[in-house]
């Protein structure tokens, strides 16, 4: 069943493809939100997965070894909820219908690739997946064909093969060790010679190919062009799910179950991440582009990620990928908000904008309400698993990294109410007195998203049991 | 069934009182006859508990606060002289008040104030007694600011200064709780040793300042002014008066065994005397009715505080008749304030004058209270005052000595407020001016009456109201009823009032004008330039206090905009440099961003290797 996952979409790719063009296009819309209510379904479904064997039988023509645990479960929810959420946007602001149905295509590509990172079993698998989602993500960055997005876009393939570079020099230093690409004989061959002088280094590089895929810093400098010069749909997708699929997810992975927490991953995971979140948020700070500022944002809150990784304890753990989450919830919903404001005020600079919450008030409640969550205010999901990282943090010892956690957090509040201020508040300009809200397809996915944050933060208290991994 | 009366002088005032609220202002005449009616009443009832003793205990809040009320004979007495009083100013306030738009929230207060007064004479309970306490606080803060223009900010100011002792008779309450292990005042008894004294001091501070003594006096002279008249009459006057000096007594001579030996015991004396002779002395120079009788009011304070203080039981019995008399020869002397306001329109001496023709009765009761005030015998203030006089000189002459000088200018001052208002030539303007009216009248009559009755019979009140208070075990086989025994204190006395007109006469021939009779005093060598500071308020523990908190203030200001401009300018500034600086470096070149990317790489390989 598992593989379904992978199989479907690639088959579904291949059934728009066949000839009944004019047919697939008008179908095209309605499969890929199949495939992702499906998807999410699935996952919420708990018998599914115990079954273990497939009811399709599928299983006797594609030999996959596939990872079935909460946390890949947890991220399958996550990809299935943000393209769903993106497969609307698109729908909002993509007319043509020959473009849609290009556009679906590659969205159906980065769902086989990002299913396939979450549940690849061995490191090479992984990588493959990756670089299918990356090639797709290339493409959808320059979709429109536009000076600055296929700027954004040679940026963002320069950095990324890089990273590729760096992964497949990894790879191939620990097959050369191991012997094996699969993540437990790795593991083993790891604790069996963990000496080895070229071990280390391999991890090393590894780890810098995540850091690019993930966009933090010093190797985020590709995410805020591309993040922002791409269409608000694609934008919806790499900010709310790729480079926390690719980067963050892959890291926590990797760390738990391969290379383990030695003492410099753990080190470098929390400098690093710590980095990215006062950095980032410095930057977002004097942003006037509404989506750049959200770019910036993402680079400092999967900084957090890292952080409750690097701190080294399950409660660190727990904390990084309940933000993972809420990340996916509250970022996804900002550049939904984004993809409202820019199309009915037709711009994105922030400083020409005033007061559109009087004109917008949906938008305008639902940014605010994923912004305080972003910022980590009680009693909103952000607050919790940002409590739980710095408790974390706190626990292990690691008071510094404590503190910046929270001056991140200020910073957070800064920007966030900075953006409200000049997006939201205040006197609406004569400009945008004919403003209106915008339609169904952007509303309905701001008003779950925003339902989800409020109701995470307010069960989360209440849950005996954590969800473990 | 009999136990549960102990509610009624509580709950008779409170129910008229809510009453009052809630009847229409055009109602007048209905609204009278409830508070007279609700004063009579609660007249009876005290008339019916006095010499009765009975408990009435309600469960109230847990941990040992218990709604407890216990009736014997100094709070009946306390609860009967209050009822007294309440009816009288009520039956006056129905005339004065007649044409006052704030008729009916006078009413209401004066109701509620009796009741809270009730309440707190009759409690057992330390954290009851605080709640009717902080209650007839209330009352007081509504009577003033209904008065004139200026009111709202004297009633502000007397909220204070009384809030602030009363935040020091909290601390008390809890300091004795947690000292006694109880919160009963009739179980109380703990010694006057180190926490045992600071406890006590916290509770005397509630209970002088609710009495206004110095230096928590300096709201009354400014109330004097601004709140209505029958309020002084009251509150100041009277009620407060007799519960502030109750409890004073109650703490000294049950809730803590005060003896002469203890530095307590000093303390008390010193503060009385010092509010003796410089309450007087402002008031000596005092060139209005209402506010010069609000200085003696102060002034006379001193006398019971002196008297408990010497704790020896001339003195006592002396402080405590002395509460009494002053209750009734102050009301007194305010109802003829408020007559002479009535009439003349004003209170200001300089525009008043024979008035004494023109209101006979009047002047004939101004002239009996001012008598007992400045212990002219055979009067009720001049029996007090020996006993005083007797118990001070035991413990010390210069108290002795200190109290008849106060006694000198009290003398003084009235000999020139009743010739400036009441003799002299009368105003062009004031040829119409009649007697007031019987129901204003009527209360000065009585209360002058008594001041004779109380002087002339003194074993009537002593024997039915004083001397039990103390119990044989204390007073010994003393009965200070009947003449001074000790003739040679009384010639000193009538030597000091002679010496009081003396000075009157002479400052009257020497300057003219019985305004101006004292102002030899005034202007001496030395004298003038502090009453000129006291005139502009410096001594005032309030403006000291508020001049203290402005100082206070400005430095927290200049602090606060230490950290704010650290808040407001340096974090902002330096948050908004450094996120300048980082997009000053997103130049947009890919080269660029490739090569953060490999020493990115670069470092962070190296660290691995090196971690080896």
């Amino acid at each position: 069943m598992l593989s379904g996952l992978i199989l479907l979409p690639f088959f579904s790719l291949i059934i728009l493809n066949l000839p009944f063009r004019a047919l697939m296009r008008r179908l095209s819309f309605g499969l890929f939100q199949c495939l992702a209510l499906a998807q999410i379904i699935l996952v919420l479904s708990p018998s599914v997965f115990l079954s273990g064997s497939s009811s399709f039988g599928v299983d006797r023509f594609f030999k996959f070894n596939l990872i079935n645990d909460n946390l890949t479960r947890l991220m399958l929810l996550c990809i299935g909820m943000v393209l769903l959420v993106t497969v609307f946007v698109c729908r909002y602001t993509i007319k043509g219908p020959s473009e849609r149905f290009n556009f679906i295509n590659l969205l159906l590509i980065a769902l086989i690739g990002t299913n396939g990172v979450v549940m690849a079993n061995d490191i090479f698998s992984l990588f493959v997946f990756m670089e299918i989602t990356a090639v797709a993500s290339f493409i959808l960055v320059a979709f429109h064909k536009k000076a600055d997005a296929l700027e954004a876009a040679f940026k963002y393939i320069i950095l990324s093969e890089f990273a590729a570079v760096l992964m497949l020099t990894a790879i191939a230093l620990l097959l050369f060790i191991c012997g094996s690409a699969s993540f437990p004989a790795i593991n083993a061959a790891l604790k069996n010679s963990p000496q080895n002088f070229l071990i280390m280094p391999a991890i090393g590089i590894f780890l810098c190919g995540l850091f690019v895929k993930a966009g933090l810093v010093p190797f985020h400098a590709w995410l805020p062009d591309a993040h922002s010069a791409a269409p608000a749909a694609v934008s919806v997708f790499l900010s709310g799910l790729q480079i926390k699929i690719l980067g963050a997810y892959t890291a926590i992975r990797l760390v738990t179950s391969v290379f383990g927490y030695s003492r410099p991953v753990t080190q470098i995971l929390m400098l690093v991440g710590s980095v990215s979140i006062i950095f980032g948020g410095l930057a977002a700070l004097r942003q006037s582009d509404f989506k750049r500022m959200l770019a910036y944002s993402s680079i400092s809150q999967v900084g957090y990620i890292f952080l409750g990784l690097g701190s080294g304890s399950a409660l660190g753990l727990l904390g990084a990928v309940f933000h993972l989450f809420n990340h996916a919830v509250f970022k996804s919903l900002l550049f939904v908000n984004a993809a409202a404001v820019e199309a009915q005020a037709g711009t994105r600079d922030m400083d020409k904008m005033s007061g559109l919450a009087a004109r917008m008030p949906l938008t305008g409640l639902t940014s605010l309400l994923a912004g305080l969550s972003a910022a980590g205010v009680p009693p909103l999901a952000g607050f919790w698993s940002k409590l739980i990282i710095v408790a974390a943090l706190w626990i292990s010892g690691h008071y510094v990294y404590a503190f910046a956690a929270v001056l991140g957090s200020l910073i957070t509040l800064a920007y966030i109410l900075s953006l409200q201020r000049r997006v939201f508040f205040g006197k609406i300009k004569a400009e945008f007195q004919e403003v209106k809200e915008a339609g169904f397809a952007l509303a309905l996915p701001a008003l779950v998203l925003a339902a989800i944050t409020v109701a995470v933060g307010i069960i989360f208290p209440f849950l005996a049991q954590m969800p473990k991994f | 069934m009999v136990a549960k009366m102990l509610v009624l002088p509580i709950i008779i005032p409170l129910s008229a009182a809510l009453l009052s609220f809630a009847i229409r202002e055009r109602f007048r005449r209905v609204q009278a006859a409830i508070s007279l009616s609700a004063a009579l009443l609660n007249l009876l009832v005290a008339l019916k508990l006095f010499k009765t003793s009975f408990e009435f205990v309600l469960p109230w809040a847990g941990f040992g606060i218990e709604f407890s009320l216990k009736s014997q004979h100094f709070s009946n007495f306390i609860v009967l002289a209050s009822a007294g009083f309440a009816f009288l100013v009520c039956l006056y306030s129905v005339a004065f008040l007649q044409y006052r738009k704030t008729y009916k929230l006078f009413f209401a207060f004066l109701l509620l104030a009796v009741s809270f007064t009730n309440g707190a004479a009759l409690a057992d309970n330390l954290l009851v007694l605080l709640f009717f306490w902080e209650g007839l606080l209330l009352a007081l803060f509504g009577m003033i600011a209904i008065g004139n223009k200026g009111a709202f900010k004297t009633a502000i100011k007397a909220f204070i200064i009384v809030g602030i002792s009363d935040l020091c008779m909290m601390l008390g309450v809890a300091l004795t709780g947690s000292l006694a292990g109880t919160l009963t005042i009739s179980k109380i008894n703990l010694p006057l040793d180190g926490l045992g004294s600071i406890a006590f001091t916290l509770l005397m501070i509630g209970a002088i300042s609710k009495a206004g003594a110095m230096p928590f006096h300096s709201w009354i002279p400014d109330a004097a002014i601004d709140a209505p008249l029958p309020f002084m009459a009251l509150v100041p006057a009277a009620l407060e008066k007799l519960l502030g000096i109750y409890f004073l007594a109650r703490l000294s001579l049950e809730m803590f065994r005060l003896t002469p030996a203890s530095w307590v015991s000093i303390m008390l004396m010193i503060i009385g005397v010092i509010t003796i002779v410089l309450a007087v002395m402002m008031a000596l120079i005092q060139k209005d009715y209402k506010k010069l009788l609000s200085y003696h009011a102060i002034s006379q304070v001193g006398y019971m505080i002196l008297g408990i203080g010497t704790a020896v039981p001339a003195g006592i019995v002396g402080g405590l008749f002395h509460m009494l008399n002053n209750a009734l020869y102050k009301s007194g002397l305010f109802l003829s304030a408020g007559a002479v306001e009535k009439q003349a329109g004003t209170t200001d001496l300089e525009k008043l004058g024979g008035l004494g023709k023109k209101m006979p009765l009047t002047f004939i009761c101004f002239c009996i209270c001012a008598a007992s005030i400045s212990g002219v015998p055979p009067f009720n203030g001049f029996f007090s005052k020996e006993l005083l006089y007797d118990g001070a000189l035991q413990r010390g002459w210069i108290f002795y000595a200190l109290a008849c000088a106060g006694s000198f200018f009290t003398a003084a001052s009235f000999l020139k407020l009743g010739h400036a208002a009441f003799l002299g030539k009368l105003g062009p303007d004031k040829e119409k001016l009649k007697e007031v009216a019987a129901p204003m009248l009527f209360p000065m009559v009585v209360i002058a009456f008594l001041c004779v009755i109380f002087g002339v019979f003194n074993f009537l009140p002593l024997n039915i109201f004083i001397q039990p208070i103390l119990g044989s075990e204390r007073l010994g086989a003393h009965n200070f009823s009947g003449f001074p025994a000790d003739l040679k204190l009384v010639a000193v006395t009538i030597a000091v009032l002679l010496a009081a007109l003396l000075n009157h006469y002479f400052g009257v021939k020497t300057k003219g004008s019985a305004l101006k009779a004292v102002d030899h005093i005034h202007y001496a060598l030395g004298l003038s330039a502090i009453y000129a500071l006291a005139e502009k308020r410096f001594f005032d523990p309030y403006n000291l206090g508020l001049k203290i908190a402005r100082r206070v203030g400005k430095i927290a200001f200049c602090w606060d905009r230490k950290i704010n401009w650290l808040y407001d300018c340096f974090i902002v500034n330096l948050t908004f440099a450094l996120s300048g600086q980082i997009r000053r470096w997103h130049t947009g070149n890919y080269s660029t961003y490739l090569v953060w990317s490999l020493i990115g790489s670069c470092i962070i390989t190296l660290f691995f290797v090196f971690s080896l």
